[in-house]
Parts: structure tokens; C-alpha cells; sequence
């Protein structure tokens, strides 16, 4: 069959028009914000009405991009290494704000955002949103790995909250050994080959007093003997002895959905798996969830990995100041409180943590604001993905491969590491 | 040979810059990048040309080896698999029976899934512990259960099960037109010739066949050699970096890691590969169409 030619001409028309950017309206400004889909999706919309109602002539633009973190971090890229225009304000992961500032894609925002002001947030994501004594992210939300528990498991077999690993680990033993429940798991958390894994492993790591790598003298730690030691835990007594192989596999939504199905005695996740957990719509278990920071391997300190989200401004922006006047409304005492009592993530504003409002909705906030002050950022710099994928390899093949040779693996990723830590040296002192 | 003015050049003008557009100019550019050392994300160090250093790396990097390994072992299981699962289906479907219209339609249904789509699907199929997979082998005795995207040893597997399923029905089809082009006659003297159903598939359906399958081979070996997305979806490189072939590592240096010069170097290695596979495939096909098209 022959197109007609009027049917060409459309088709034309149309495929013309994927390529056009839709001219803005007269008078009317807009602000593109590229976010994923929030749990309260419902909240952002009130919360951008209301910037809108106060700023009229300016409409504000939703993208809405994948929820996993990597995938994010293409999208935001993408656009920023294209230098797009048209994306003014964007959704920062708390490891990104290094690369971005490095590589000269987020707004610095000193002049809008002063140290007084800064000093209302929480001291460690602020930490995580400097680069070069420089700040290039507000942060919204707080993120920070925590222990979750079968309190009716425990109380079961009397058995205390573990504050050590090895204690964990035991008392796990304990209740499987008499559960003799064949679908029950001791320790479901985060394992498969991904960012998180690096969140989880790091909490093995540093809270047996060692560390990834060393940000002053540029230098890799992983194959310190502490390091191996906690590694050798993990892949030992977590996956041989309580866990099962799943947890190889398993990202947040897989190992919550263990957990609240009431397959899962301990549990690691960040803090919106409380909601989830005691929500009897959606979980098994509401009600005998207990909360608490992470254990640590004996004589030293519980250590939680830091996550969290931040508003950046994009340099490439037409509207820098208008961008400003939205992150700072978002990122505003008010609107993260609206946010808190939505999700139940922590809010970035340390006086959050004292609203009576917010504390009778989500009374946990006032315990877990230690855990927030005290969360360790992964470590600052802009080549942290590189870093990140070879110590994802290498925690990977260490815990999943039964018999793996831990000395061998980590003496290749800490040369594979320094040898990216290197890249940093040839950087002229400003 | 003809003159510039000659018409048909006109005629091809556009799809040749539309071809130097979209392919020449990127393969070049990428050529071109490989040789440079640049990282996004230190823009201090610049654009700094470093010759065949890149290369060099790429020769003495372990975790690359390891990703061709991968990539050529998922090549060698899946296209052989694949184009005999497809055989099969086209003899089928080229079979006259009722209701053939729609099964013809239905086979094509795994290919024409979007791979995310399908990917996802098989990461649900694969849980361990509500997996329809598991459910199948052992049913209700939960504690045999496997956890096979868990595994070292099984996760690459798994991505080929996947991999075959959705993609041996576009074998079928290529296998098929091929069938189809085979003269009745051919078998209706085959038959007063007394040759049974064996010695017909064996005598005139396989020779005259061998075309497509080849294409068909080719086809699917450099679509194999470049598989991203089920990878990308059902486990990001993992468990122990198992299943992180070649075109996701090159993946993940260009675009997670910002390290675009050496991400260009392991693309240039991709493409070259695949080079030297297609022409392998191209002689043999071509030698065997030239030999048709020669006039008697």
C-alpha cells in the first residue's frame, strides 16, 4: 500500500514534533526538578503547588526518573555531561555531590546557602555536601542502616537485643535451631553486587575499627587485617551459618519483603522500612518490630552507613536564582517536616528531632537521632564510582564464592584502588 | 564506472549520510576516544592523548579477560541453542495445520516483549523463595530451594535461559522465510523419487537452508556478543562479577565511572570482535550466494 501523501506529510509533522522543544508559554517560566517517584508522591505535589501559588508566572516541571540509585545517577549524568539546559534542579545521591562539584556540574551555592544556615542541618550530610570548602547540595532527607528485629523471637527464646555481631549471630543460631522453621532466615540484608552492598559491608568493616580507604593520604585500607577480618565474618558466619544463599541477590525491596513476611529475624535497612514493617496492611509482623543502631564487633563502635538525598542546582541552569528560591522552599523546615510525617525518612534539620508533632506520629525519631549525628558518609571523592565497582567485585567474589582466597582478592583490590586513588595526585593545588 | 552524475548517486546520497550519520561517525569518534585518556570526572587532567596506552591496559586487565570470557561463553551456548530451538519451530509452523496463523503469532510473542520487560520477568522467576522456578523443581519443599541470580556458578545460566527463550523464535522467523523459499517441487520429486521424510530434511531442506541458518547465526552472535539489558536487569554484573560481560564492564567505565577513554577502548574491542565474527560468517554465506548469482 502507498501512503498518501497527506499521511506522509503528518507522519513527518509528528516525528518533527519529538524533536522540538514545546516553546515555553509567554510570561511563564519553568523550572525542571529531575527527582525519582517519592513514597508520598502526594506531598511533593501539594508542596510544588505551593511554590507555585507563591511564585506566579513559574510552573514547575516533574521528571521523574528510576528509583535505583545507578540508574539515577545515568539519567542525572546524562543530562548534565550534555549540558542541558533544561534541567534546573535535581534529586543528588549523598555519594555524588564530590563528582558533580569536581566535575563542574553542580552550582555552587555559598552565596545563597551561608554557614549559619548550614549549621541548622545535621553536621554529617552537610559534610557530605562539601567539596573544596565548598557546598553544592541542601539535603532533604537522612538516611542511616539500622538493625531491625523480631522483638517476639527474641522475647521467645529471652534472648537481649545483640549489641556485637558474634552475639547476632548467635542468638540467631539459637532461633533457627528451634524455630526449625526451613523458611526462616537469621540475617536478611543487602549482598547482591550493587552500591548497597558497599553501604553493608562498609558497616562490617568500620565498625571492627577499619576502614575503605584513607581520604588524607590517598591510599587504600580494604586489605587492612581488620578489614579481611570482618569480610571473613560475613562471608562465614552471615551466609554460611544464618543466612540463606538468597541474600546474594537481594537488594532493599527483596530483603524488607523477607522480613515483613515474618521469614527474617534481624534485619538491615534504612529507616523507611519502619513504616513499612509496622504497617499491618503491608507487613506480617506489625507490632513486634524492634529498631536499633547496628551491632559492632567487640570493643568498637557501632557504625551506620550514611544515606540521604540532596536538591543541586545544575550549572547549567538559565534560572540559578529561581532554582534557589525552589530548593530552599523544599528543602524549608516546613516542608520537610510535611516529608517526615509522610515517610517517616529522617529529616535533614537537627531540630526536626524535637517537633512534638512529628515525635507523636513517629516517636522512633528521638532515639534515632544519635544514629543520624553519628552516620558515617562513605568517603568524599570524585572517583568514588570507580572505587565503588571495584570494591563491589571484590566484596562480591570475597562473600559469594564459599572457599574464596579473601588475602588474594583484597590484595587486588587494593592495588586496583590506589592505583584510581592516584588519578587524585596529578590534581594542581588550587 | 560511472559518472558522479549519474542518477543513482543521487538515490543513495541520503541513506549514505544517514549511515555516516548514525554509524560511521560514532565508531570513528570512539576510535578516536580510545586513544585519549579523559575522565569526566576530573576534568583537570584534560583530554590527554596517550597513544595505544589504553590498549595496553585493556591487554593486561584481569577483569576485562574475565568479561570476554563471559561474553564468549554466553555466545557459544546461546546462538548454537537458539538457531536449533528455531529450526525446529519453523519446521513446525511451516507445517499446514488449523490454527497455524495464530501459533505463528504466539511464538513470536518472547521477541517481542521489550527485554526490560522480559528481563524483569525472569529476575521474579528466579527468586528464591517465590520464584515459579523454584515452585516447578521442588514445590513445597521450600528447603532444597535454589537461589539461582545468588549463585557464581548458576547466575550466568540463568541469564542464557532467559536469553534463549526470548530470543529463539527470531531465529524461527529468519529459518523460516528460508523454508519458505524452498520449492514444493523439489519434494514432490523427492517423493515419486521414493525418498522418505529423513532423506528429504537431510537432502534438500538442510543444503538449501544453510543460508539462513547461517544469517541467522550471524544474526544472533553479534546480538549475543552485545548483550546489556538482561544483565543490566537481573544482576548488575554479580554474584563475584559472574556475569559481568563484556559490554556491560564497557558500560560501566564509560557511563558509571565517567572514564570515557577507556570505556571507547573496550567498545572499539566489542566492535572489532564482532568485525571479525560477521566477516567470518559473511564468507561463508557470501561465498555460497556469489557461487548462486554467477550466470550459468
Amino acid at each position: 500500500m502507498v501512503l498518501s501523501v497527506k499521511t506522509s506529510l503528518n507522519v513527518l509533522a509528528a516525528i518533527l514534533w519529538c524533536f522540538l522543544i514545546v516553546p515555553e508559554a509567554v510570561g511563564q517560566t519553568q523550572l525542571r526538578f529531575v527527582t525519582w517517584r517519592s513514597e508520598a508522591a502526594a506531598v511533593w505535589q501539594e508542596l510544588i503547588a505551593g511554590f507555585e501559588a507563591r511564585n506566579p508566572g513559574v510552573k514547575v516541571v516533574l521528571e521523574v526518573g528510576p528509583h535505583s540509585s545507578t540508574e539515577f545517577h545515568d539519567l542525572v549524568t546524562q543530562k548534565l555531561r550534555n549540558r542541558d539546559p533544561e534541567m534546573d534542579v535535581f534529586f543528588m545521591d549523598v555519594i555524588w555531590p564530590g563528582e558533580f562539584a569536581a566535575a563542574g556540574w553542580a552550582l555552587p551555592l555559598d552565596e545563597y546557602f551561608s554557614v549559619p544556615q548550614q549549621k541548622e542541618f545535621l553536621k554529617a550530610p552537610i559534610a557530605a555536601n562539601r567539596y573544596d570548602g565548598r557546598i553544592f547540595g541542601v539535603p532533604l532527607f537522612v538516611d542511616a542502616g539500622m538493625l531491625y528485629f523480631r522483638k517476639d523471637l527474641l522475647a521467645k527464646y529471652k534472648l537481649a537485643p545483640p549489641r556485637t555481631w558474634p552475639e547476632l549471630v548467635d542468638h540467631a543460631k539459637q532461633v533457627l535451631a528451634q524455630e526449625r522453621d526451613p523458611y526462616l532466615t537469621g540475617y536478611s540484608a543487602q549482598f547482591k553486587q550493587y552500591e548497597g552492598l558497599i553501604c553493608n559491608m562498609m558497616e562490617f568493616v568500620m565498625s571492627n575499627g577499619a576502614a575503605l580507604w584513607d581520604e588524607q593520604a590517598l591510599k587504600s585500607t580494604i586489605a587492612s587485617s581488620r578489614a579481611k577480618e570482618a569480610v571473613r565474618f560475613v562471608r562465614d558466619q552471615i551466609i554460611r551459618t544464618i543466612s540463606h544463599r538468597g541474600v546474594l541477590a537481594y537488594q532493599e525491596p527483596e530483603s524488607l519483603a523477607l522480613f515483613i513476611q515474618g521469614k527474617a529475624l534481624f534485619h538491615r535497612n534504612w529507616p523507611y522500612a519502619w513504616e513499612v514493617a509496622n504497617d499491618p496492611e503491608r507487613s506480617k509482623v506489625a507490632g513486634h518490630v524492634g529498631m536499633m543502631p547496628l551491632p559492632s564487633f567487640p570493643g568498637h563502635k557501632s557504625v551506620a552507613t550514611l544515606g540521604g538525598w540532596q536538591l543541586g542546582i545544575s550549572r547549567f541552569s538559565r534560572h540559578p536564582r529561581l532554582a534557589w528560591q525552589f530548593v530552599e522552599y523544599m528543602t524549608s523546615r516546613e516542608a520537610q517536616k510535611q516529608i517526615a510525617l509522610a515517610t517517616g525518612r529522617g529529616p535533614a534539620r537537627a531540630d526536626l528531632y524535637r517537633d512534638a508533632e512529628l515525635l507523636a506520629k513517629h516517636p522512633h525519631f528521638g532515639a534515632r537521632y544519635d544514629t543520624f549525628v553519628l552516620a558515617e558518609p562513605r568517603p568524599r571523592t570524585p572517583v568514588y564510582l570507580p572505587l565503588s565497582n571495584i570494591m563491589q567485585r571484590y566484596f562480591s567474589s570475597a562473600i559469594a564464592i564459599p572457599d574464596s582466597n579473601i588475602d588474594q582478592l583484597a590484595r587486588v583490590a587494593d592495588r586496583d584502588m590506589d592505583r584510581v586513588l592516584d588519578l587524585l595526585r596529578e590534581r594542581p593545588r588550587p | 564506472m560511472k559518472s558522479a552524475k549519474d542518477p543513482a548517486w543521487r538515490f543513495l546520497a541520503p541513506s549514505f549520510l544517514f549511515v555516516a550519520l548514525f554509524s560511521l561517525y560514532p565508531i570513528i569518534d570512539s576510535l578516536r576516544l580510545s586513544l585519549y585518556r579523559m575522565i569526566l570526572t576530573l576534568p583537570w587532567l584534560g583530554q590527554k592523548f596517550v597513544g595505544w596506552d589504553n590498549y595496553q591496559d585493556l591487554f593486561s586487565d584481569p577483569v576485562a579477560y574475565q568479561s570476554l570470557l563471559t561474553s564468549m561463553t554466553f555466545v557459544a551456548l546461546t546462538t548454537p541453542i537458539e538457531v536449533l530451538l528455531g529450526l525446529g519451530m519453523a519446521l513446525v509452523l511451516n507445517e499446514s495445520f488449523g490454527g497455524r496463523g495464530w501459533l505463528r503469532a504466539v511464538v513470536l510473542v518472547p521477541w517481542a516483549i521489550p527485554t526490560v520487560v522480559a528481563s524483569q520477568m525472569w529476575r521474579f522467576i528466579f527468586n528464591d523463595r517465590y520464584g515459579l522456578f523454584n515452585f516447578v523443581l521442588f514445590g513445597d519443599a521450600t528447603d532444597r530451594y535454589w537461589a539461582p541470580l545468588a549463585e557464581p556458578g548458576l547466575a550466568l545460566m540463568s541469564i542464557m535461559v532467559a536469553d534463549v527463550w526470548k530470543t529463539s523464535s527470531f531465529a524461527a522467523l529468519i529459518v523460516l522465510a528460508g523454508l519458505q523459499g524452498i520449492p514444493r517441487e523439489l519434494y514432490e520429486a523427492a517423493s515419486i523419487d521414493g525418498a522418505g521424510a529423513w532423506q528429504k530434511f537431510r537432502h534438500i531442506t538442510l543444503p538449501l537452508l544453510k543460508p539462513a541458518l547461517l544469517l541467522a547465526l550471524l544474526f544472533r552472535t553479534i546480538d549475543a556478543l552485545k548483550v546489556f539489558d538482561l544483565v543490566f536487569v537481573m544482576t548488575q554484573g554479580g554474584p563475584a562479577d559472574t556475569t559481568n560481560v563484556l559490554q556491560f564492564y564497557g558500560y560501566k567505565k564509560s557511563f558509571a565511572e565517567g572514564m570515557i577513554g577507556y570505556g571507547s577502548t573496550i567498545a572499539v574491542a566489542v566492535f572489532l570482535l564482532s568485525l571479525i565474527l560477521s566477516l567470518l560468517y559473511i564468507r561463508l554465506l557470501g561465498a555460497r550466494l556469489l557461487a548462486k548469482e554467477q550466470p550459468a
